[in-house]
């Protein structure tokens, strides 16, 4: 086996040569290590010893002490739990957290170098059939590829045919699922061409790994994962015919199995996260609908299946992409990676003719071999297929499950002898619905269970990205091991686990990146125009989080009154105004009202209420769920811990108030991540406005509730205590709580940072600050109704303001709200979605 | 034969819309017997933006964009076509079905007339057992494929009941199946889903009937909206017969061919998008004169 020439510090043995306690250790971890019969195994070599590269990597692991081990496996997951690396099991709603195996996959350079070479061919390869299948025809012609194993294929899209790709290729990522074959060469288990997964995650679980075992992974010469995608970034910029394309990323949305994925990639490459809703076709091209109107969009790096990209050509019942998607692509208007149509490839009756196809179109044969196929649309494979039926899996030949019998593979071994004629019968009349592949049995790598190793069996994903001066293959992948020690396959969704994967060179790496030289890049301070839909996530995370942090005040208002004021009347006047806010806010019902105690824990933390605080947090955290690709992990990270706190049982009073203290800690925090971290020409404004506009309405209907006409000190002192504004009153006014002197504080002083007249001015200023669409030079709603607010707070005194006037200021400050939605989120969630015109007609 | 048609359709929408994008399939096609004469569709608002290409199964494909907001959409298609075909003679010979399927499966070529196109599942018509079992008995070895579809075509129309209000377009094949009633297109899916399953290739046409019967002559069903029917590959040196399983005919001259696919959704004559009404009342009416 290539790599097993004694290299590095291993010398190829396991056997201790000196008594160094680590030895000893690295013993202990591997005795009894043992390959499953006839299975080859990345630790142990087909000869029984184990290989040069892991032997290297026990050694210096063992320069660890036991302790330092298990913290530092405990500090990788936490990382990936704080980062929020989830993944969602097909049919599941709630995120799942992402079991990362502690050891990394090793594959040592040589044996790197030949299975990159394999999957260069591959990838060649299938991108010169599509490009045929798609264009001229030949291949189909001179039947090298019978027409029956590409028509049977959902993702041959017929819409497609004929259109040159936009960019000049089908294939911009291809990935291979690779295992290790029988006689321990690599081998192809299957390949994607659609949409590849798994990148993202690669690159997560490198960074979790190596910071998490920082000197380790430098003694390794560990190959960096990041040239590889500064490649196919570049890749995808230079496909664009503009010099500084506006790329997206469609992802279906944040339901996705991996849209935590969708929004790594994103925020790494630089590109806009965007979903079908948020672009639209205009004058052939493809659109982004932004806050400053409509910006063309140059490529788009889909993650929607080809068939859900445009209802008015492909599947009709799509919602996930955009009317009119194909045509633009016929009229070479955007480029689409891969292109719609590509995954035609990952068929499986097509992986019978590779090896001829290579032949025909390189003169050699192909450099790696995959899992032996045959479609059983062809007579002769169809009749080796039936004689060796209990040696082979029945798979379905385009990948739809296994044409009435479900879900593959069928083992005919297992079925009753009815069933079993019925396969047989089933692929006599309809062979070109079936293959007959060997049946594979995974190979191993070793994973870290409680201080030994086992081997389990993986699938590694490697990936290949298109660039101008060829394939360029990622250095490690997306490795998947089952729990199981016996696996026919493994997919995320039963607990299988990822591992990184590190491909070890015998000499140092080089750190340099890829980046271009300084003086080839265009300096630029502005990242383009938000798009609507993040914008309107954005204003309603703004909202939400300020909501909850007003329902956290007015609970412990309500705290200390009833702690204070037991028995006196006006404190329970106090207490049942507050309470009466709390029902309106939705945070609690009426009928609790009966019982105070009740009141504060279930404005907290109820599930059912949706105006509680907890409820408050959750959409907040939904909201954030969609804004994955804007926040810093440490803003992500607050939100999750304070609504995952907030969860927390709380038992009595004192700890209602303990509770809402700690989380209004934790919303100040995160507004000072998001003060001193967010970009301010990208989405800030937004998080900002929301969060001002909420403000300025809350404190107004405060204002309304505890600054009535008739409002005694008593009321006065706990508006005072709502707005945080005691402090400065006292420092102010010698008196105790006026009416005239508060309500100045709270709605008109435009110094005081949590008055009305302080938020109006900052919406103002963003107002301001925001691109006007084109309403033929008239002022726009947002603004016009900010500005006649404003003046109405600068030229107001104190003395006229009254509870009427103070109610009509909260209908203006709602309105204000609602035009800032309707007018730069038009799109949102009260916007009509295109409809498809039904009927027979 | 020659045939005016008039082909209208509209919808009304509750409120107003701002912007419609549609896929418009109303030219006859010609060929097969069958020559345009001439064609024209007007549509209320104007559009915008109307242009024309072919698609992949070679049919006149317009696509429009209306951005006039607007409460009521009109397509109003008009079309002369001639029509000429050969009586099919029922009872003539044609190859046993196994070796059409055999044929067909060994195709060497991908494009819209190639059999192989219409022997898998389409996303309107599963292959699933039940119908295949169904198609099966008409079937049985060695039969001619002629005279086994003829006897499939006929237990369908025997079998299922015509009920235009049984179905709406969205109407799964399985529930169209189990409940034995449909209308045009649900027979004509019913039909092809059986012989695909058999492995034999069968085409959806969307097309029009002759409103007033030949004199002596029942009318038929279907006559006065679109129509639809199936088309069945029977060899070489047959090739494609026209299979009405809704009059339980077979296609001769009282029928126009508009456009032809795997089901209904290659072929549907309006479809599109439009943003803004929630509510649509659709309205379609179908005439279709003998001039001579």
């Amino acid at each position: 086996m290539a790599g097993d020439a004694g290299q590095g510090n291993g010398q190829g043995s396991s056997q201790p040569s000196k008594a160094r306690p680590g030895n000893r250790r690295v013993a202990q971890w591997t005795r009894g290590y043992a390959r499953l019969p006839g299975i080859p195994d990345e630790y142990m070599a087909q000869d029984g010893t184990p290989r040069a590269v892991w032997t290297r990597f026990f050694d210096a692991f063992a320069e660890l002490t036991p302790g330092d081990i298990e913290r530092r496996f405990g500090s990788a997951d936490r990382h990936l739990r704080e980062a929020g690396v989830t993944y969602r099991a097909p049919g599941e709603t709630a995120e799942r957290h992402w079991p990362l195996s502690h050891l990394p996959l090793l594959i040592d350079e040589a044996d790197w170098q030949q299975l990159t070479a394999g999957i260069v061919q591959r990838a060649e390869l299938l991108e010169l059939v599509l490009s045929d299948l798609y264009g001229e025809g030949r291949l189909i012609a001179e039947n090298a590829v019978p027409a029956a194993a590409i028509a049977g294929s959902t993702e041959y899209l017929r819409a497609v045919c004929g259109i040159k790709p936009p960019g000049g290729r089908y294939l911009n990522m291809y990935a291979a699922d690779v295992g290790r074959g029988p006689d321990g060469r690599w081998w192809v288990l299957g390949d994607r061409t659609q949409s590849p997964s798994g990148a993202g995650y690669a690159l997560e679980n490198r960074l979790v790994l190596s910071q998490a075992f920082t000197t380790l992974y430098k003694s390794m010469n560990v190959e960096r994962v990041a040239p590889f995608f500064e490649a196919f970034r570049d890749a995808l910029r230079a496909s664009s015919d503009r010099d500084e394309p506006r790329i997206g990323l469609l992802t279906p949305g944040s339901f996705s199995e991996t849209y935590f994925e969708h929004a790594t990639l994103a925020r790494y490459l630089g590109f806009l996260l965007v979903e079908g809703d948020d672009l639209a076709v205009s004058g052939d091209r493809i659109h982004i609908r932004t806050v400053a109107g409509l910006k063309r969009l140059d490529v788009l790096l889909r993650r929607v299946d080809s068939n859900s990209l445009d209802p008015l050509e492909l599947d009709a019942s799509s919602q996930l992409g955009v009317p009119g998607l194909i045509d633009v692509l016929r009229k070479n208007g955007v480029v689409v990676a891969n292109m719609p149509g590509s995954g035609v490839m990952e068929a499986r009756a097509l992986l019978g003719f590779l090896p001829s196809l290579s032949r025909r179109f390189f003169g050699e044969d192909l450099k790696m071999p995959h899992i032996a196929t045959w479609w059983c649309g062809q007579k002769s494979a169809r009749e080796e297929v039936l004689s060796r039926l209990d040696e082979v899996a029945i798979e379905g030949a385009y990948g739809r499950g296994v044409p009435g019998f479900g879900r593959g593979p069928v083992l005919a071994s297992e079925l009753s002898a009815s069933e079993r004629e019925r396969l047989k019968s089933a692929i006599n009349d309809r062979g070109i619905d079936y293959v007959g592949q060997e049946l594979v049995r995974l190979s191993t790598t070793p994973v870290w269970d409680q201080g030994r190793i086992t081997p389990r069996p993986f699938v590694l994903r490697v990936f290949a990205a298109a660039t101008p001066g060829g394939w360029t293959i990622m250095p490690g992948g997306f490795c998947r091991i089952a729990d199981q020690p016996d696996a026919r396959a493994v997919s995320m969704g039963d607990g299988a686990r990822a591992a990184d994967v590190w491909v070890v060179s015998d000499k140092a790496v080089s750190t340099a990146t890829l980046l271009p030289t300084g003086d080839s890049v265009r300096i630029r301070r502005i990242a383009g125009w938000v798009p609507s839909r993040a914008a309107d996530n954005l204003f309603w995370l703004g909202r939400y989080l300020e909501r909850a942090e007003a329902t956290l005040r007015l609970l412990r208002a309500l705290g200390t009154q009833r702690e204070s004021g037991k028995g006196s009347s006006t404190a329970l006047h106090s207490v049942e105004r507050i309470q009466r806010l709390l029902v309106t806010w939705g945070a609690t019902s009426q009928a609790t009202r009966a019982q105070p105690a009740k009141v504060a824990a279930e404005a907290l933390q109820s599930q059912e209420k949706f105006g509680s605080a907890l409820s408050l947090l959750r959409s907040a955290q939904r909201t954030a769920t969609s804004l994955r690709e804007r926040l810093s992990p440490d803003a992500w990270q607050v939100i999750t811990e304070m609504t995952e706190r907030l969860a927390e049982e709380v038992d009595d009073d004192d700890g209602v108030v303990v509770a809402a203290e700690l989380t209004l800690q934790e919303l100040a925090s995160f507004a000072g991540l998001a003060q001193e971290n967010m970009n301010r020409a990208a989405g800030w404004r937004f998080l900002e406005m929301g969060r001002r506009a909420e403000r300025a309405i809350n404190t107004v209907r405060f204002a309304r509730q505890f600054a009535y006409d008739e409002a005694g000190s008593e009321d006065l002192d706990i508006l005072l205590t709502l707005v945080d504004c005691q402090i400065t009153y006292r420092s102010r006014y010698l008196v105790g709580p006026l009416l005239p002197p508060v309500r100045d504080l709270v709605v008109l002083d435009p110094y005081n940072p949590r008055s009305v007249a302080f938020q109006v001015s900052a919406l103002n200023d963003h107002i301001a600050s925001l691109p006007t669409l084109k309403e033929g030079g008239l002022i726009e709603r947002p603004q016009r109704l900010a500005v006649a607010l404003q003046a109405t707070l600068t030229t107001a005194e104190a003395a006229d303001l009254d509870t009427k006037s103070l109610f009509a200021l909260e209908q203006d400050l709602l309105n204000l709200a609602d035009a800032i939605g309707s007018h730069y989120f038009p799109h949102g969630p009260n916007a009509s979605r295109p409809e498809k015109l039904t009927g027979l007609a | 034969v020659i045939y005016d048609i008039r082909h209208v359709t509209t919808y009304s929408y509750e409120s107003p819309v701002g912007f419609a994008r549609c896929s418009l399939r109303l030219e006859p096609r010609s060929g097969d017997g069958q020559q345009l004469v001439s064609h024209a569709v007007e549509i209320r608002p104007r559009p915008a933006e109307r242009t024309v290409r072919h698609d992949f199964f070679g049919t006149h494909t317009e696509s429009v964009l209306i951005e006039t907001a607007h409460r009521n959409l009109r397509i109003d298609s008009r079309s002369r076509v001639s029509v000429l075909r050969r009586a099919p003679d029922r009872a003539a010979p044609s190859p046993a079905w196994e070796s059409v399927r055999d044929v067909a499966f060994e195709a060497t070529s991908l494009g819209p007339a190639s059999p192989i196109g219409y022997v898998f599942a389409s996303p309107l018509v599963p292959v699933q057992q039940p119908v295949t079992l169904y198609a099966a008995l008409s079937f049985p070895p060695a039969r001619g494929i002629l005279a086994g579809a003829l006897d499939l075509m006929h237990r369908i129309r025997t079998e299922f009941k015509y009920d235009p209000k049984a179905t709406v377009i969205s109407t799964p094949l399985d529930e169209v199946f189990e409940k034995r009633h449909g209308v045009c297109q649900d027979f004509a899916h019913v039909m092809i889903a059986g012989l695909r399953g058999l492995g034999l290739p069968a085409a959806y046409v969307s097309g029009y009937l002759r409103t007033i019967p030949p004199p002596g002559k029942p009318r038929l069903q279907g006559a006065d909206a679109t129509h639809a029917w199936v088309s069945l590959w029977c060899g070489e040196e047959i090739g494609w017969i026209g299979f009405d399983p809704t009059n339980d005919i077979l296609v001769e001259n009282d029928h126009i061919v508009l456009a032809v696919g795997r089901d209904f959704s290659d072929v549907s004559p309006v479809d599109g998008i439009i943003v803004g009404s929630r509510r649509q009342k659709l309205a379609v009416a179908v005439d279709v004169l003998l001039v001579e």
